[in-house]
């Protein structure tokens, strides 16, 4: 299980990742996110929709109530370009502390 | 014998509904969207073999209670009291500017009815410059209108709107009330000469 502050912080860049696969609905998001943690990823649900809201007045993705297959009706979210470029900027900041701790968690070769 | 307690589950989602009714933050949306959620959470965990009031208690579980949600939608959905406090607040700022705007008229007002020297300098600058003293309530009522429309987020709430009207007012009174008093000095000088 990821700590409270890590799994906050990651949101917005799971939810604008998830998204670049195509729109998607609250539910499936979560449970997308779970699969591919394999359960170490886990929110507490509702939490997740203030966030999309806040993402969507901040226009990074926008919403549209549809009615799915179950002919019961969905909100769901897809990316906007604002979205993407934010993704971008994400991706940068949080591959550069994954480089960075990889190098210091590598073995260390030994002279001796 | 076995248990024949049946478990409506419209029942159990409209009770559950109802809860969350009840705060201001959460809109019509946001509660059609969480019962979307645990519908869909519902016939997930019904799939894998639980009773519907398993899944439904699973389910409203992952979900979070209303207490736990609703801090964060009053984040995304501020509540009606908050714009209202809001609102007084800007009445409060914008007639403070306005007494100070008045203020500033007092020594044009007395120099007309009996011919002395030029007003000091300081004053007669910021009599000039007294036109400035509309841009502060410009400034918060730009700020309200965010908040009224939820472009803003209102985490530090009324208190810190307050407390920056409250230190721009007595920022612009400290001079004002300066300007105002520096030429009646003068006059009473003049008196005292005569």
């Amino acid at each position: 299980m990821l700590a409270k502050e890590l799994v906050a912080a990651s949101t917005v860049p799971l939810v604008l990742s998830v998204l670049t696969e195509g729109e998607n609905y609250g539910y499936a998001l979560i449970q997308r996110v779970r699969e591919l943690s394999g359960g170490k990823i886990e929110w507490t649900e509702g939490m997740l929709y203030p966030v999309l809201h806040w993402m969507e007045k901040e226009d990074l993705i926008e919403s549209e109530w549809h009615e799915a297959e179950t002919g019961r009706k969905r909100k769901y979210y897809r990316l906007r370009k604002e979205g993407r470029k934010a993704l971008q900027e994400e991706k940068q900041q949080w591959m550069s502390v994954h480089e960075t701790l990889t190098k210091l968690w590598q073995p260390q070769p030994r002279l001796t | 014998m076995a248990t024949t307690t049946t478990f409506d589950l419209s029942l159990a989602i409209q009770r559950w509904r109802e809860k969350l009714v009840q705060s201001p933050h959460f809109k019509a949306e946001n509660v059609a969207e969480l019962e979307s959620h645990i519908r869909d959470s519902v016939v997930m965990l019904q799939n894998k073999g639980l009773s519907s009031e398993e899944s439904f208690l699973i389910a409203t579980h992952r979900t979070g209670s209303a207490e736990n949600l609703e801090p964060e939608f009053a984040k995304i959905n501020p509540s009606p009291l908050s714009k209202i406090i809001h609102a007084l607040i800007l009445i409060f700022f914008s007639v403070g500017c306005w007494f100070l705007w008045a203020m500033s008229l007092i020594p044009r007002l007395v120099t007309s009815r009996m011919v002395t020297r030029p007003l000091p300098g300081f004053t007669q600058l910021l009599m000039d410059w007294k036109w400035m003293l509309a841009v502060p309530p410009l400034l918060a009522l730009g700020y309200c209108v965010c908040v009224w429309t939820g472009k803003v987020n209102t985490r530090s709430g009324w208190i810190g709107f307050f407390a920056v009207t409250v230190g721009v007012l007595m920022l612009l009174a400290f001079p004002i009330i300066f300007a105002v008093f520096l030429p009646l000095i003068s006059w009473l000088e003049m008196l005292e000469i005569r």
